[in-house]
């Protein structure tokens, strides 16, 4: 038995008399502040990015291996606080900790959401064709996904990096397989495995769903039924996941380069910077602080994104 | 908690619940929808009192509103409710914790959404036995058996550890009256206690309500969309219509004598046994009205084929039958009325007109 | 397996589609036990006929209406439609017989992709099939839409929890329409509708059968919705067939006790009858185990020993009337030879 159509979840119920029904009143497009959080969150997304595309061209922002002269005038370790003379202060070999956070927002950022379009792209189509097929399929899905999640996710990490960099230097048609794609291929197939198991089990629930069966029976096929009727519903779990699996994978990227399983050296993470810098927190607290508070902002920005998106993905949310 | 309800000063001779003017109207983005427009009433102890009307009558609305159960966000509420002799209409969520349960109780619809999936049955009911009598643990969950044993649930022992999936439609709602009359409350407020059940089950949960009504001495509100419900098994009829009161009588009274021709559409749209089949049933044309924007005169006249240009300007108030001074209704043409019979036999003619076309042919 | 027997079953050159022994078990979990959802039932249903299919709650009208449509097959049995054996049908041989069947299913707005705009959803079996034109296509569903009350243009660019259940409804009933089906289950189409409502599309199912000649199952726990529109109606009791009548017949002369609880469940808008009417006790048992002999003899007021160890066959006590009972409240005529 299913629920009865009660009036309370269908507030639209109470419409003019059918022969005459009105087509709603086109919707009137009023500029409402959407609140503080989401308008924080796409602000400091937004610059983010733009100052990390643009900083090459942005005179304020010196390039990441540039030395700043300590108030000694020569390089040192560092010398300066947070100030004028470096924003963020400088590191342990002079460099300008503004100008690495914003350089190292190209690689982090990039390596996440790389990651996470992989494993939403990788896990969910497992998750979609293991919850719809069922049988067979499902339970190879299921021995993959049991076996990433059963290993450590570093112990899986460091494997993969490492296997990955010997195949990349063996095959010579893995030219492009540099270290960061390595890392983002890495990181993905760590997503891949809770995203397949939320997408799995949203599918076989919606899979029993009526309008399912209404498509089944009016003979689509399955890619059909899979793409068009499941999926889009699919859309609010994949992005509440995605969202809050892009800011872990941020700072996976990071504990990776703890392990020194970085990215090709030279080039800024936010990782490399906490990872170098930690050891002298006491005497320059801004090398450290600095980055994280980067990675804390945008990791939280994200989840705010994700929490809203999903919301308004949400159809009886957004509805009313 | 139970000292604030003692301290109140208790009416026990007069009615169990009144109501006067009540209004409850949110506050949308379409604009306010008058869900309650203007109602009013009063339930005797011990008396059973059926609300009946369409889907988006108001009905849900009005009961929750009367349990203090409505969203707090853009409600707009108005008039006044006595629940013995005390005014319940404006009190908090904090101070109508003490009249839920033991004063007011309510089941709801859906047997499905409405208990916890993951709690053992055995500790829904007793927890609010330990939490609002201050029962022991032992005594909660012996109470509990007894009351899955009122409710017609065999073997309660073994019923009180399982989970709500490992029961029926029908055993889940007999747990959620089971629930419900835990803390013996004096008013049972069942919202379409059956609609999600087959024929058989609402058979039984409706004898059961009854049964457990004068057991207990307790007053029953019935809501729901089909008269075929109410009929066996309240005293008294409210129908609504468009957030409004339109009828109210004795249930004999109503059927034996009703006045408005909501009440009688409503009647007529139920599917006989004894007509032969393939009856053209003669449903309502039309939905309820927008409540945001209703008709100005009588809410009805857009579907009503009895419709004057009277109803369409002036809103028909509620006022009593000549015959019963509690049987109220809100019609300007009601049944029986010579404008209606006038026009009621002009529909047979030309229904049979056209029936002797459809035959002739 | 002990069948109910066929004597029910009519040779007739109209049959459009024919159940015979049709069984549908479900595993339970890895215990090796099996759900008995449908037990070996038998039935017919002519060219234009409606026929219902009554039962409480779980006695396996929905799996029965899904095994016509192979969704999923049936565990044995035959189903037979329009002359052709659909359990041996390959996968895509069944999709395509599939578009001369239609399901509606019983939540209105569950049946509808709460993603997809509501002339769309209607649009997609055209879609699915590529029938006609662009042009062509678009017509047939406004053309459809009118038909079952619903604004065309509010249709294009509304979805369906915008409207309500009864509106969602006709919009299932629009869809099921388009492929011109011979063919539609209706699987409790109105039991989450107002009486109002019900009466509407109970109306609309009417209109629309006489108009394009369709064929219908119709499902229901309510006797009284199922009188009004059947033709014949099949009661059902967890997993069996206890009577078979044309619905006079039925409500006139029920023979089946199981029958006479159903009439009596019924509730009645007149206070006076109301009141001297009560309700069976206890629920069917579990279709895992279900009682040997007679499935109803637990509940039964009329149960003899008989009832509990031998199967009651189908046998006709009237003209299109047959029952499954020992004991029936009518007494069995001995039809010669059918
Ligand atoms: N996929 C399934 N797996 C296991 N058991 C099932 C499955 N589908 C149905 N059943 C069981 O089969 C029996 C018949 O179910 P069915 O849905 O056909 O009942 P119904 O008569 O349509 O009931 P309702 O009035 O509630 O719709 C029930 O006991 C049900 O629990
Ligand atoms: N929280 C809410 N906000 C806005 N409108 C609501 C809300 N709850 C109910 N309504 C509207 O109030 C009207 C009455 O609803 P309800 O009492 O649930 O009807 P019934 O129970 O008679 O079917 C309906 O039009 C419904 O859409
Ligand atoms: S007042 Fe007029 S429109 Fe309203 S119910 Fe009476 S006759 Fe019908
Ligand atoms: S066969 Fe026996 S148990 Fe079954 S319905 Fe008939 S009399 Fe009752
Ligand atoms: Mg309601
Ligand atoms: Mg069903």
């Amino acid at each position: 038995m299913t629920t009865t159509i009660d009036a309370t979840t269908a507030p639209e119920d109470a419409a003019a008399p059918l022969p005459a029904a009105p087509t709603p009143p086109a919707k009137k497009r009023k500029l409402k502040w959407p609140g503080f959080g989401i308008v924080f969150a796409v602000g400091f997304l937004g610059s983010l990015t733009f100052l990390a595309i643009f900083a090459d061209y942005l005179s304020f922002i010196p390039y990441p291996d540039a030395k700043i002269p300590g108030p000694d005038g020569r390089p040192g370790r560092y010398e300066w606080g947070p100030g004028t003379a470096a924003w963020f202060g400088t590191d342990g070999v002079s460099g300008d900790v503004f100008s690495k956070v914003i350089y190292g927002a190209r690689t982090s950022l990039q390596v996440g959401i790389f990651a996470t379009v992989f494993g939403i792209l990788v896990g969910g189509f497992l998750g979609v064709i293991a919850g719809y097929f069922r049988g067979w399929v499902d339970r190879i899905v299921m021995i993959i996904t049991d076996c990433l999640l059963a290993l450590p996710a570093l112990l899986l990490a460091i494997i993969l990096v490492d296997r990955l960099s010997d195949l990349a230097e063996d095959a010579s048609w893995l030219g492009w397989l540099s270290r960061k794609w390595t890392i983002v291929i890495t990181l993905g197939i760590l997503a891949t495995a809770p995203l397949a198991r939320i997408v799995r089990a949203q599918t076989l629930s919606l899979r029993e769903r009526e309008f399912v069966l209404a498509a089944r029976s009016l003979g689509a096929k399955p890619g059909r039924v899979m793409f068009r009727e499941i999926l889009p519903n699919l859309i609010p779990a994949i992005l509440t996941v995605g969202f809050t699996g892009l800011s872990i994978l941020i700072a996976a990227e990071g504990a990776l380069a703890f392990l020194g399983l970085g990215v090709e050296v030279g080039t800024p993470t936010w990782g490399k910077l906490i990872d170098e810098n930690r050891n002298k927190i006491d005497e320059a607290w801004w090398a450290t602080i600095f980055p994280c508070l980067m990675l804390f902002l945008t990791v939280l920005s994200f989840n705010i994104i994700g929490d809203r998106l999903s919301r308004r993905f949400d159809i009886r949310q957004a509805g009313v | 908690m139970s000292d604030l309800i003692q301290a109140s000063s208790r009416d026990i001779d007069g009615p169990l619940l009144v109501l006067k003017d009540v209004t409850t109207h949110f506050k949308t983005p379409r604009g306010l929808v008058r869900a309650v427009d203007g109602v009013s009433f009063t339930l005797d102890r011990g008396k059973a009192l059926g609300i009946v009307g369409e889907s988006g009558s108001g009905k849900t609305i009005l009961s929750r509103s009367i349990m203090g159960l409505l969203p707090p966000r853009g409600t707009v509420r108005g008039g006044s409710i006595t629940f013995e002799g005390r005014e319940i209409g404006n009190l908090g969520r904090k101070e109508m914790r003490s009249v839920w349960g033991k004063e007011m109780a309510m089941i709801f619809q859906d047997p499905m959404t409405s208990l916890n999936p993951v709690m053992k049955i055995g500790r829904q009911i007793a927890e609010p036995l330990q939490i609002h009598l201050g029962m022991t643990k032992q005594n909660a969950w012996a109470t509990a058996e007894r009351l899955l044993q009122d409710v017609r649930i065999p073997e309660a022992k073994r019923r009180l550890e399982q989970y709500p999936h490992e029961m029926s439609g029908g055993m889940r709602q007999r747990v959620m009256i089971a629930i419900a009359l835990a803390c013996g409350p004096t008013a049972l407020f069942a919202d379409e206690p059956t609609t999600a059940l087959d024929v058989t089950v609402q058979a039984q949960i409706l004898d059961l309500l009854g049964e457990q009504r004068r057991d207990r001495n307790m007053s029953l509100v019935l809501v729901t969309h089909d008269l075929g419900v109410v009929a066996g098994h309240t005293d008294e009829i409210a129908v609504m219509y468009g957030g409004k009161l339109v009828e109210k009588a004795t249930t004999k009274g109503l059927f034996a004598n009703m006045k408005m021709p909501y009440t009688e559409a409503l009647l007529n749209s139920i599917p006989r046994l004894e007509d032969r089949s393939h009856t053209r049933l003669s449903a309502i044309a039309g939905r309820p009205p927008d409540l945001v924007n209703p008709p100005k005169g009588c809410r009805f006249a857009p579907r009503c084929p009895y419709a004057q240009p009277k109803c369409q300007n002036e809103e028909p108030p509620l006022v009593p039958t000549a015959e019963d001074p509690n049987h109220l209704y809100a019609c300007w043409y009601p049944v029986g009325s010579p404008e209606n019979t006038e026009i009621k036999v002009r529909i047979a003619a030309s229904k049979s007109e056209f029936a002797a076309a459809a035959g002739g042919n | 397996m002990a069948g109910t027997g066929k004597a029910h079953l009519r040779d007739s050159p109209d049959v459009l589609l024919r159940i015979e022994d049709l069984v549908v078990e479900f595993p339970v979990g890895r215990t090796g036990l099996k759900v008995n959802a449908v037990s070996g039932i038998s039935l017919d249903v002519l060219r234009g006929e409606t026929l219902g299919l009554v039962g409480e709650s779980g006695c396996g009208k929905s799996t029965t209406g899904r095994a016509i449509m192979q969704l999923p097959r049936p565990t044995s049995g035959s189903v037979v439609f329009e002359g052709s054996e659909l359990t041996r049908l390959t996968g895509d041989e069944m999709r395509e017989a599939r578009t001369r069947m239609q399901m509606i299913f019983q939540d209105p707005i569950s049946s509808l992709n709460p993603r997809r705009k509501v002339r769309q959803i209607v649009m997609e079996p055209l879609n699915i099939w590529k029938r006609g034109t662009d042009a062509e296509r678009s017509q047939k569903v406004d053309s459809i839409l009118e038909e079952v009350g619903i604004d065309p243009t509010r249709a294009a660019e509304s979805q369906p929890h915008q409207f309500s259940g009864g509106q969602c409804q006709r919009i299932s009933i629009a869809r099921s329409l388009v492929l011109d089906p011979s063919l539609i289950i209706c699987d409790e189409p109105v039991s989450a509708l107002d009486v109002s409502v019900q009466a509407q599309v109970l109306n609309l199912l009417e209109d629309l059968k006489a108009e394009y000649g369709l064929t219908l199952i119709f499902i229901a726990h309510d006797l009284a919705v199922v009188k009004n529109i059947s033709d014949r109606v099949a009661v059902m009791y967890l997993g069996k067939i206890c009577e078979v009548a044309p619905s006079d017949v039925l409500y006139e002369n029920p023979a089946h006790h199981y029958t006479s609880v159903l009439l009596n469940s019924i509730p009645v808008p007149d206070p006076e009858v109301a009141v001297t009417k009560t309700a069976i006790e206890g629920e069917p048992p579990s279709p895992v185990l279900p009682p040997p002999g007679c499935r109803f003899n637990p509940r039964c007021p009329a149960a003899q020993d008989i009832c509990r160890t031998e199967e009651p066959q189908l046998r006709a006590v009237g003209d299109g009337h047959f029952v499954a009972c020992h004991f029936p409240t009518v007494t069995p005529v001995e039809l010669s030879t059918r």
